[in-house]
């Protein structure tokens, strides 16, 4: 039977167990990591960096970490801060200008392929609408669960998807059924 | 307008599961190493230590009779000097309590921003 992530941070509490830590990076290094690509906008070595540290203070913390939500969840939590810290080292964080994003809408340059567009439409985003779509429409997190993650209200997270949707939609209209 | 379906499913089939391709050996080869002894070990040791350098002090004074001589002591203090004392005492548990907690409770670290 396989164990719940609950199960394996209780042996990770008791006995310090770093395999039963390493099964539960096996589990969420994808979808940690995937996050973070998106993040990042697509800079994979930035990303995984960001992972493995992401991990290393979920490993020092979890004791901290007291189930009241998914551990999924926290981990999303502590990889958001974690490339919030180096946006803000890097002095990143400002998003793309809304003039850059308007420029890059030209069809021209856009490659086909509904997914292809989508990803590219989905990384001109401004951070906090990428961010907010990314966890709540990839990720599967609910508007509440997404508020905790970014550390913002909830209704700034409502409205981040929202119009971070309607400008995906702008953005893909090309691809509208007639 | 694309409609909302085909975005949201489009966002849904967009993640992809990516291959681990060493990133967990990665991560377990960066962790602190976690200590040989069992942790119930190391709390009974500590336990241990107090208890003994508790008996230790109270034979060394005597069954405690420096304690009791100054507490008939503090009596003879006049009560506002006992109240000063004990509003220092509180201050002092206080700030190591409010400490404490924001060491243990993560949201409230990050929206303070303290290190420690």
């Amino acid at each position: 039977m396989e164990l719940t992530d609950a199960d394996l941070i209780a042996r990770v509490l008791a006995d310090d167990d770093q395999h039963a830590f390493g099964e539960l990076v096996r589990r969420h290094q994808s979808s940690v990591r995937g996050l973070l690509r998106q993040l990042t906008r697509t800079d994979v070595a930035l990303a995984d960096d960001l992972a493995q540290e992401t991990f290393i203070r979920a490993y020092k913390n979890i004791r901290s970490f007291r189930g009241e939500a998914r551990f999924s969840t926290w981990l999303y939590r502590i990889a958001y801060n974690c490339f919030r810290e180096d946006a803000r080292r890097r002095k990143e964080l400002v998003g793309v200008d809304e003039a850059q994003w308007q420029a890059e809408q030209d069809p021209q340059t856009v490659d086909p392929g509904l997914r292809h567009d989508l990803m590219h439409a989905l990384s001109l985003l401004p951070l906090h609408e990428r961010s907010a779509i990314v966890l709540c429409c990839q990720n599967g997190l609910s508007h509440d669960e997404a508020a905790r993650v970014l550390d913002i209200p909830l209704g700034t997270v409502k409205t981040n998807v929202l119009r971070g949707r309607e400008k995906l939609k702008r953005t893909l209209a090309a691809w509208a059924p007639n | 307008m694309i409609d909302d379906e085909t975005l949201d499913r489009q966002l849904r089939e967009a993640v992809l599961y990516l291959d681990d391709d060493g990133f967990t050996g990665r991560v377990m080869a960066s962790l602190p190493a976690a200590p040989r002894e069992p942790r119930w070990l190391r709390t009974m040791i500590v336990l241990g230590l107090a208890l003994l350098g508790s008996g230790v002090a109270y034979l060394l004074s005597g069954g405690a009779r420096v304690v009791r001589e100054g507490v008939v002591q503090m009596a003879d203090f006049p009560i506002w000097l006992l109240l000063v004392f004990a509003f220092g005492c509180g201050l002092v548990v206080g700030a190591f309590a409010v400490i404490f907690a924001i060491r243990r409770t993560p949201e409230v670290r990050d929206l303070t921003r303290l290190e420690f």
